[in-house]
């Protein structure tokens, strides 16, 4: 009984790449779904946000620094979701939201005074909610098994300090490449297809914990499973 | 019947005293056993200037001087404290005699003290009644735009009396180093408030810093002031509160600092007037300090601990506080 259940998980293992070649062919003829359904995890770069020093004035009105510091929104992971619908033939509009928990970090040093350098921290609660184009090559273009796309997007960021007391927010744009990777599909079940999807991008953050106005790139990758419907 | 309280030349700008880096602190009067800041109680507070120049200055550019340090006073967005000019006076500085009154005095004694404050307070209420200030003509002054490098600048030491004459105490942000032959000279400063003058030809203390706007804001807080928030906490040493440490809050978004310093029997400190965001706390002793002219020390300050970060982020809320910060320090 134990070796039949086993019997039957490598043949399932070994039919996916099968039903893979079924998948891969999908694009071309069969029905990806109209809707598509992913979670999966997402990396974000650090931000650096900033340098200010502890300046005092001098009695020629210029200044002295009793210290220095340096402010990063260090990289960190996440989870993040999407729904996507097709739009336009290769075009998908989609909803998306993450969430991450990065730490401010702020590096001082050079006190004069002698104070040792440190670096202290708080940990944020990072939240996205936008909406984004997914443009998946069409195959003429292409050929092969993994569906390249290209994707862009933007919308709110919402910034929690440590124990909420204080909240920021901004705005973030998006935009990379990456590629999707069916694994199984049926065009005649309501779940027309499972694959994973990976991509990087650069994430433009404005606004937030950081201390201008000015536009923060970040590099970024997400790995993700999808559903297609 | 007020009972009156006369507190004579409390607060002074003087050359090369040593003086510790405080931040803001304001005046507190006992009134029935308890502490009530000092301020005035009605606003706009009028100010009288004396028709007599004096240390090289007209009593046209005096009352000048006097209305632009006023105005810069008057212009915090987060403080309600108005000012207005009662006119030219006779009457001298320093009298009790119903009017503030500011004008030249002529205190060759008092060889190290470029200007001073008094007061008249109403005891049972903690309320200022007047206040006078003289600016002492045993010093050359200058009203120039660009300053004048042979005279110290009145605009700039009105600003600090101002504070005084406002209800401010004096602020210690700043560093000094010792002169060759006593005293000691300002190297830096972050606060108006600081209580040793630059040097003579500076305009530098002509403009407010972040811990003298907070500090007016403190005494007389507009309705901007509460979407600003605070930091509070404790220092201690050894596990045990400690007195008198000098605690400056950063912030690190602005650049600024704003500081206090902890007063009681449990090593507290509270920081007001700070925009909402990240801040880094440092901690520092009171070492070069003669500490009664600035508050009434009735225990030992303790100096002996090596100058501390706190290891952690803190954010200032809007219009709230950050909640308990506790600084340990160590023994140098």
């Amino acid at each position: 009984m134990t070796r039949l259940r086993n019997l039957a998980v490598m043949a399932l293992v070994i039919a996916a790449p099968g039903r893979a070649t079924v998948a891969s062919a999908q694009p071309r003829s069969g029905d990806p779904g109209r809707f598509e359904v992913s979670i999966g995890s997402l990396w974000i770069g650090h931000e650096p946000l900033g340098s200010n020093d502890a300046n005092e004035t001098t009695s020629s009105g210029g200044t002295r620094a009793l210290f220095t510091t340096s402010t990063d929104l260090a990289g960190a992971g996440g989870v993040e979701g999407r729904v996507s619908v097709r739009v336009w033939r290769a075009v998908e509009a989609e909803v998306e939201a993450s969430y991450g928990k990065p730490q401010l970090k702020i590096s001082i040093a050079g006190d004069v005074e002698g104070a040792a350098p440190l670096t202290v921290t708080e940990t944020l609660r990072q939240i996205t909610v936008g909406a984004g184009v997914v443009w998946n090559v069409p195959h003429r273009f292409w050929s092969g098994r993994l569906v390249p796309f290209a994707t862009a997007g933007g919308g709110y960021l919402r910034q929690l300090h440590e124990n909420d007391v204080l909240i920021d927010t901004g705005r973030y744009f998006q935009i990379g490449g990456g590629v999707k990777v069916p694994l199984l599909s049926s065009s005649r079940r309501f779940v027309k297809g499972v694959g994973a999807r990976v991509d990087a991008r650069a994430v433009v953050r404005s606004k937030g914990v950081a201390f201008d106005d000015a536009r923060h790139a970040s590099p970024a990758i997400g790995a993700a499973v999808f559903v297609g419907f | 019947m007020r009972r009156l309280l006369s507190l004579v030349v409390v607060a002074a700008i003087v050359l090369g005293g040593a003086r510790p880096a405080l931040a803001y602190l304001k005046f507190g009067v006992s009134v029935g056993g308890r502490q009530v800041t000092l301020k005035w109680a009605q606003t706009p507070v009028r100010y009288f200037v004396t028709n007599q120049g004096g240390g090289g200055v007209s009593a046209t550019d005096l009352q000048d001087a006097v209305a632009r340090a006023f105005a810069t006073w008057q212009a915090v967005p987060t403080a309600a404290i108005t000012y207005q000019f009662g006119g030219a006076t006779s009457a001298t500085p320093g009298r009790d005699d119903g009017l503030s009154t500011l004008g030249f005095q002529s205190r060759p004694e008092l060889d190290r003290v470029l200007a001073a404050t008094s007061f008249l307070i109403d005891a049972s209420t903690g309320a200022l009644i007047e206040s006078d200030i003289f600016f002492n003509t045993a010093f050359p002054w200058s009203v120039a735009a660009a300053g004048d490098p042979n005279r110290y600048d009145l605009e700039s030491v009105a600003l600090h009396e101002i504070g005084h004459f406002s209800g401010l105490a004096h602020s210690a942000l700043g560093e000094t180093e010792l002169r060759e032959g006593g005293g000691r000279r300002v190297v830096s400063a972050e606060a108006v408030m600081f209580p040793i003058a630059f040097a003579m030809g500076s305009i530098a203390a002509r403009t407010l810093k972040a811990d003298d706007i907070a500090g007016i804001s403190d005494v007389y807080p507009d309705g901007d002031f509460r979407q600003l928030g605070s930091i509070s906490g404790q220092v201690t040493k050894d596990g045990q509160p400690l007195f008198g440490a000098h605690v400056v809050a950063f912030d690190a978004a602005r650049g600024s600092m704003v500081g206090g310093f902890t007063l009681n029997a449990q090593g507290q400190f509270s920081i007001a007037g700070l925009s909402p965001g990240p801040h880094t706390v440092r901690v520092e002793p009171l070492d070069d300090a003669d500490l009664d002219s600035f508050f009434d020390v009735t225990r030992t300050v303790d100096v002996d601990f090596r100058i501390a970060f706190f290891d952690r982020v803190v954010v200032v809320p809007r219009g709230g506080d950050s909640g308990q910060v506790t600084v340990a320090v160590v023994h140098k």
